[in-house]
C-alpha cells in the first residue's frame, strides 16, 4: 500500500514539467527568444508554446491540441542574423537562441458555402468557388511556408490540371492553420481549396463499400435482434463467460 | 497662357536640371505655363519596367529544374533536352531558359530566389518536337508510312511563336518549311500559303472574339483559295481560335466554308496507321471525318 | 554539468540501450508475448493510478454524494461557482436558439447536422464553444473508428468486446445503440466525402485495437480524429449553421421546474458574459485531462478541463462511472517536448511490441488498456526495468521498426505519417529506432450518464461524446471514443430535434441550481477558494507567477 502510494508520489515529480508550470531552479541550460519583439530568458529544452508561458503568457487564442494536429499555434518568426522567414507549430518546435517570433492564430479567408451532394467531381466544380487558383505563378511560397512540409503548389497545380488523387492524397496531412494562404501573392486560400477537392474525391472516386451496405442492411431488417435479446438476458456470470470464451480472429 | 500639367521625372531634378530650367523658361515665352504636378513618383522605368523581372521566371525554370531532377533519379541518362508540343510552352520556356543562361548573374539571382530546389545548372535544352522530328529525318519517317496522306491538301499553319523571336523560333521566321517537309514526308499534297506566320489573334480570343474572327478568316479565306482541304498546326491556342472560332467567322462571313483544324501529330498517327481512337477527334471542333473517309484515311 | 552527446536523436546512453532492442527482436517475433489471464489481470490492475489507493475520495454533494472520484475532479465538484448569482441579469436574453450545443468537437458538430437534417432550420441552432470550433481532443484521435462491418464480424461481437473492455459496468442498451448505428455512421461519412484507407480492391482496411476479437477499425492515416472532424466541419460551415467561439458555459440556466433551458456563456476574450434561452441543451464538452490526474501528463487538448461535468452536475445531473480514468498505456516518454502526446494503440495493432531495458517483451502489446497502462507502471516502478530519460523520466520501449518488417517496407510512413512527422521534428526516425512511452492521462471513461438517446436525467439537457458515462463502463475501447461521438452526436441531434417537433414550452431561466449548490456546500463544510470551471490549465513559469500583479 505504502509502496504503491510512494510510485505514484514520484510519477507525480518526474512530471512536474508538463503538468505545472517550470520552476526556475529546475533549469540549467537558457536561451533568449524575443516574443512580439521583447527579450525573455527560457529554458532551452522547450518548445516553443512551453517557452512563451513559461515567460507568464496564458494561451487564449493560439493554443489548441498542443500536439501538431490543429494548427491553432502557427509561428512566424526569424533566426538572428538571418533574413528568411520561418514558419513552424510553436507545440512542436524546439526553442532556438535568438528565435524572432509572431503568431498568427487566424487567417481571415472566404469559405464558399457548397452541397457536395448537388456537386459533380469535375474541374469546373472547383472554379465555380474557387476560381482564383488560375492565378498561380508557380512561386512555391505557399509551400515554404507550410509547417507540415507538404508539396502545397504541387496539389494546387495538379487540382489545375484535373489530379484530384494526386491533390487529396498529398493535401491529407494539412491541419489548417492558414500559413499558406497569409503568403501567397494570388490570395489563394489553400486548406479551403484542398478540404473541397479531398471530399470530392472521397464522395466521387472511391469506390462504394459492398460489406458495409451489406450490414447496414442486415441491422435495418432485424438481423441481430434475436442473439441481443438473448445476451441481455444473461446473468453476469454467463456474460463473462461468453467474453472468456469469445474468439479472437485478428487475421 | 496655356496651362499645362507637366510630369518632370527624377532625372530632370538632379543631373539634367539644365534641361529642365531652360524648358521652363523656353515655354514661358511661348505662352506655355508647365504646372509641376503637386505629388508624382518614379515613372519606374528603372525598377518596373526593366526586364531583369525574374519572378516571372521562376515558373518555367522549376520545370527545367525537373529535368535536371529526372537525370539524378536515373530515369533518363545524360538527357537534358526537354521536349514539347504546345507551341506557347515550348516558347516560354525556352525564352526563360535562354533569359537566365545569357547572364550568370540572373541565374545565380534566380537560383537564390528558388532556395527550396536544387540549383538550376543552365544546361538543359529545350526543343518543340517538330525539331525532334527533324533531326530523326523526314526520310525515317516517310519509311513508316502505312497510309499516305494521298491527295489530302494540308497547309501547314505556324502562327507567331514557333517562329519568332528569331533565337527561339525553330525556323526561318519568314518562310518556315519545317511543316512541309514533315506533310509531304506523311505523303500529302502541301499547299502553302503566305498567312503561314500571320497571328491567329491569340489571348484576344477571350474579350474580343470578333477581332480573332476576322484574323482567323483572313487566313482560313486564303487556305481555301488556294486549294487547300485543312491545316494542320501545333498549338492548342492556335487550335481553338482557328477551329473553334469559326463559328464566329461564319456569323460574320455566311458565305465562309468550314475548313476542319488537325493538330500536326493527329495527322501523323493517321498517316502511321494508327486507330482513330488515338487522335481523339471528338475533341477537335469541326468535325475533321467526314474530310478523312472521303480520302479513304479513316483507320477504325 | 557535461554535455550530452546525441546519437539519432537520443542520448547516447539510451542510444546504447536501443541497441539491444535490436539485438532482440528476431527472438521475440518468434515467441511474441501470452495474453493475460483474467485473474493477472486483476493482480497487475493493482499498480493501476486509478486503482492504487490515494488517488480519490467521496464526493461530499450532489447527486453522486457519497460516491468516489479522482481527488481532482472532486476539487471541481466541490468548488464554488466563477459567478455570483445575483450578479447576472437573466432578463436580457441574448440568444434564443431551439437547440444550444456546448462544445464543437465531433459530437457537437455530429448532433448540430443532424438536429439539422431532422427539420431544425439552421438559424434555431446554435453551437457554442470553448476555443476555435474544432478544438477538442476529436481533432486528436489517430488510430480509427470500430464499426463491425466485415462478414465475420457482427454488432453482437463489438458489443461483446466493448462490454468485456468496461468491465460490465456498461449500460447495455446504450453499448447496443452504439455498436447497431456503427456501420451506418461509417457509411454517413463517406458519402459526406471522408477518406478513409482503402486496399487495393478498394476494401477498408481495418485493423484490431486492444481488446477487440475482430479487426474493425476504420482509419485515415494516424488522422483519423481530424479527417472525420475536418469533413462534418466543413459540412456545418456550408449549411451556416450559427456557431459562437471562445465562448465557453460557465453554467447551466434552469427554471423553477428544474428543466436545464439553456446556458450563460463566456467570452473569453473581453469578458463579457452572455444569456442563452434555449428549448433543448446538448452537453458534448469532452473531456478532463489537463486536470492531470495524479500528476499524470496527458494526451488531452488544451481546452479539457472537466467544464461540462462541473455544470451539468450543478444543475443536478447524475454522473455515471466518474471514478474510472482512462490512462493510454503509450503516451510519448522522451523527448521532453513531446511528454504525454498520444501514440496510437494502432502501431501496437500493426505489431509493434513493448519491451523493456533488457530487450523483453515483458506483456501482450494488445491488452485493453487498463491493463497495458499497469503493466507498464509495473515493470518501471516496481520490477525496475525501465529506461530513465535525462529529465528522470521512466518509460519502456514501443518497438516500432518491427511494422516495417511484418507489414513490408514503407508501411510506417504510409499509415502513421502524423508520429513520423512528430518524431522527425525532434530527430527521430521511428522507422529506424525505438520510441520510448510511459502511460498518459487519455480519456474521460465515465460522465454524465446517457440513454441511447442522448438524454439524461435532467428534462432538457442531452449528453453526447466523452463527456457522457454509461458507453465505455469503466475503460473505452480503441476506436468506441469517435464512434461515441458520432452515434450519440447523431442520435442527440435526432433527439433534440424530436423535442423542439414536439412543442416544449420554456420556463423562464434561472439560477436557482446554483444558489442552492452553494447552500449544499457551505452546509457540507466545505470552505474552500477553489472555483469552478476552471477552463483551461495554468502552465505559466512559477518564478512570473510569483511576481505577477492583476492590474486591470
Amino acid at each position: 500500500m505504502g509502496e504503491t502510494l510512494d510510485i505514484m508520489e514520484r510519477i507525480r515529480e518526474s512530471n512536474k514539467s508538463v503538468t505545472t508550470g517550470l520552476d526556475e531552479k529546475d533549469i540549467k541550460h537558457w536561451v533568449t527568444i524575443y516574443i512580439m519583439g521583447k527579450a525573455y530568458r527560457v529554458p532551452a529544452d522547450l518548445t516553443l508554446m512551453q517557452a512563451i508561458e513559461f515567460a507568464g503568457y496564458r494561451f487564449i487564442r493560439g493554443a489548441g491540441c498542443r500536439a501538431g494536429f490543429c494548427g491553432a499555434c502557427a509561428t512566424v518568426y526569424r533566426k538572428e542574423g538571418d533574413y528568411k522567414l520561418r514558419t513552424a507549430m510553436a507545440c512542436q518546435t524546439r526553442v532556438e537562441d535568438g528565435m524572432y517570433l509572431v503568431q498568427i492564430p487566424f487567417a481571415p479567408a472566404e469559405k464558399p458555402s457548397y452541397d457536395i451532394s448537388k456537386e459533380e467531381a469535375s474541374l469546373s466544380v472547383v472554379f465555380k468557388y474557387f476560381p482564383e487558383i488560375a492565378r498561380c505563378v508557380s512561386c512555391n511560397t505557399c509551400t515554404k511556408a507550410c509547417p507540415q512540409d507538404l508539396e502545397v503548389m504541387d496539389c494546387v497545380q495538379a487540382i489545375l490540371r484535373g489530379d484530384f488523387k494526386f491533390a487529396a492524397e498529398n493535401s491529407f496531412e494539412c491541419i489548417q492553420c492558414g500559413l499558406c494562404a497569409m503568403r501567397c501573392p494570388a490570395e489563394i486560400v489553400h486548406y479551403h481549396l484542398f478540404q473541397l477537392v479531398r471530399r470530392i474525391h472521397g464522395k466521387y472516386n472511391l469506390p462504394p463499400e459492398p460489406n458495409l451496405k451489406k450490414r447496414i442492411e442486415e441491422i435495418k431488417e432485424g438481423k441481430y435482434n434475436e442473439e441481443f435479446e438473448r445476451i441481455l438476458k444473461l446473468s453476469l456470470e454467463e456474460l463473462k463467460e461468453m467474453y472468456r470464451k469469445r474468439e479472437i480472429k485478428l487475421d | 497662357m496655356i496651362k499645362i500639367p507637366y510630369y518632370p521625372g527624377c532625372t530632370l531634378k538632379t543631373t539634367a536640371k539644365n534641361f529642365e530650367t531652360s524648358a521652363i523658361e523656353s515655354a514661358k515665352i511661348l505662352g506655355v505655363e508647365l504646372i509641376e504636378l503637386p505629388k508624382w513618383n518614379c515613372c519606374g522605368t528603372v525598377f518596373s519596367m526593366t526586364t531583369d523581372d525574374l519572378m516571372h521566371h521562376l515558373a518555367p525554370i522549376r520545370n527545367l529544374i525537373r529535368v535536371q531532377e529526372m537525370n539524378e533519379k536515373g530515369i533518363v541518362k545524360n538527357e537534358y533536352r526537354v521536349v514539347t508540343l504546345c507551341t506557347m510552352c515550348f516558347n516560354t520556356l525556352k525564352r526563360s531558359n535562354l533569359f537566365v543562361k545569357q547572364d550568370p548573374e540572373r541565374l545565380k539571382k534566380i537560383n537564390s530566389l528558388m532556395d527550396e530546389e536544387k540549383d538550376y545548372q543552365g544546361n538543359v535544352k529545350v526543343l518543340h518536337f517538330l525539331e525532334i522530328l527533324k533531326e530523326l529525318g523526314f526520310e525515317q519517317i516517310r519509311k513508316k508510312v502505312k497510309k499516305p496522306l494521298q491527295n489530302l491538301k494540308v497547309v501547314p499553319y505556324y502562327g507567331c511563336l514557333m517562329v519568332r523571336p528569331e533565337d527561339v523560333g525553330i525556323d526561318k521566321p519568314e518562310n518556315p518549311t519545317i511543316l512541309k517537309e514533315l506533310f509531304e514526308a506523311l505523303g500529302a499534297e502541301v499547299v502553302d500559303i503566305p498567312f503561314k506566320t500571320r497571328c491567329c489573334g491569340s489571348y484576344q480570343t477571350v474579350n474580343r472574339k470578333e477581332l480573332v474572327a476576322e484574323l482567323v478568316f483572313d487566313i482560313l479565306n486564303q487556305v481555301r483559295m488556294e486549294g487547300g482541304e485543312c491545316v494542320g498546326l501545333s498549338c492548342p491556342l492556335c487550335a481553338f481560335n482557328l477551329d473553334n472560332r469559326q463559328d464566329e467567322v461564319k456569323k460574320l462571313h455566311p458565305e465562309f466554308s468550314m475548313v476542319p483544324v488537325f493538330y500536326f501529330t493527329q495527322l501523323m498517327a493517321v498517316a502511321f496507321g494508327l486507330n482513330e481512337k488515338i487522335c481523339g477527334f471528338e475533341l477537335n471542333h469541326i468535325n475533321p471525318k467526314p474530310l478523312l473517309e472521303k480520302k479513304g484515311l479513316l483507320n477504325v | 554539468m557535461s554535455e550530452l552527446k546525441f546519437i539519432e536523436g537520443y542520448p547516447e546512453y539510451m542510444y546504447k540501450l536501443i541497441e539491444i532492442v535490436h539485438e532482440t527482436r528476431t527472438a521475440r517475433m518468434k515467441e511474441p508475448p501470452k495474453a493475460m489471464t483474467l485473474e493477472e489481470r486483476e493482480e497487475v490492475l493493482k499498480i493501476h493510478p486509478d486503482y492504487a489507493p490515494g488517488g480519490k475520495r467521496e464526493i461530499k454533494v450532489g447527486p453522486n454524494k457519497g460516491e468516489i472520484a479522482p481527488n481532482e475532479v472532486v476539487d471541481l465538484l466541490e468548488a464554488y461557482p466563477v459567478i455570483d448569482p445575483d450578479e447576472i441579469d437573466l432578463e436580457k436574453v441574448d440568444y434564443e436558439p431551439d437547440v444550444l450545443i456546448i462544445g464543437g468537437g465531433l459530437a457537437g458538430t455530429t448532433a448540430a447536422l443532424w438536429a439539422n437534417n431532422m427539420g431544425v432550420p439552421v438559424e434555431n441552432i446554435l453551437l457554442t464553444t470553448k476555443l476555435r470550433h474544432g478544438d477538442s481532443n476529436s481533432i486528436m484521435a489517430q488510430g480509427g473508428t470500430q464499426a463491425a462491418d466485415r462478414p465475420e464480424d457482427s454488432p453482437v461481437i463489438h458489443f461483446l468486446d466493448t462490454i468485456g473492455g468496461g468491465h460490465f459496468a456498461n449500460k447495455f442498451d446504450v453499448v447496443r445503440a452504439l455498436v447497431e448505428d456503427a456501420p451506418y455512421i461509417i457509411q454517413w461519412l463517406t458519402e459526406l466525402g471522408a477518406m478513409f484507407d482503402r486496399d487495393e480492391n478498394g476494401n477498408f482496411v481495418e485493423l484490431a485495437g486492444g481488446g477487440a476479437s475482430r479487426r474493425r477499425m476504420h482509419a485515415a492515416g494516424d488522422y483519423t480524429g481530424l479527417e472525420e472532424l475536418r469533413v462534418i466541419r466543413d459540412e456545418f460551415r456550408n449549411r451556416k449553421i450559427p456557431c459562437l467561439e471562445f465562448y465557453p458555459a460557465i453554467e447551466l440556466l434552469t427554471d423553477v421546474e428544474g428543466r436545464v433551458v439553456g446556458a450563460v456563456l463566456w467570452n473569453m476574450e473581453t469578458g463579457e458574459y452572455k444569456i442563452v434561452k434555449a428549448k433543448v441543451t446538448i452537453l458534448a464538452t469532452g473531456g478532463f485531462g489537463r486536470l492531470h490526474i495524479r500528476g499524470f501528463p496527458t494526451t488531452n487538448h488544451y481546452g479539457a478541463t472537466c467544464d461540462g461535468v462541473v455544470i451539468a452536475y450543478r444543475a443536478g445531473a447524475k454522473l455515471r462511472d466518474m471514478d474510472t480514468a482512462q490512462y493510454h498505456p503509450t503516451g510519448a516518454a522522451y523527448p521532453q517536448q513531446i511528454i504525454g502526446l498520444l501514440l496510437t494503440e494502432k502501431l501496437r495493432g500493426a505489431g509493434a511490441q513493448v519491451v523493456n531495458i533488457d530487450g523483453e517483451a515483458f506483456v501482450y502489446p494488445l491488452e485493453p488498456r487498463d491493463v497495458e497502462a499497469a503493466a507498464i507502471i509495473r515493470e518501471c516502478y516496481i520490477r525496475n526495468k525501465g529506461v530513465t530519460t535525462p529529465t528522470g523520466i521512466r518509460g519502456v520501449w514501443l518497438d516500432t521498426p518491427m511494422i516495417d518488417l511484418i507489414h513490408g517496407e514503407g508501411t510506417i510512413k504510409k499509415s502513421f505519417p502524423g508520429m513520423v512527422r512528430m518524431y522527425k521534428r525532434f530527430g527521430i526516425d521511428i522507422t529506424k529506432n525505438p520510441v520510448l512511452v510511459f502511460p498518459t492521462l487519455h480519456y474521460q471513461n465515465g460522465g454524465v450518464e446517457t440513454d441511447p438517446n442522448g438524454r439524461t436525467n435532467l428534462e432538457g439537457l442531452l449528453v453526447a461524446g466523452e463527456v457522457s458515462g454509461g458507453v465505455h463502463g469503466k475503460n473505452r475501447l480503441m476506436g468506441n471514443s469517435t464512434l461515441d461521438c458520432l452515434v450519440f452526436g447523431r442520435r442527440a441531434g435526432i433527439t433534440a430535434a424530436e423535442y423542439v417537433k414536439k412543442g416544449v414550452t420554456v420556463g423562464k431561466p434561472t439560477l436557482n441550481h446554483v444558489k442552492k449548490y452553494i447552500k449544499q456546500l457551505e452546509e457540507a463544510g466545505i470552505t474552500t477558494k477553489r472555483k469552478s470551471p476552471i477552463l483551461l490549465p495554468d502552465y505559466r513559469g512559477k518564478a512570473v507567477l510569483a511576481r505577477m500583479i492583476d492590474i486591470f
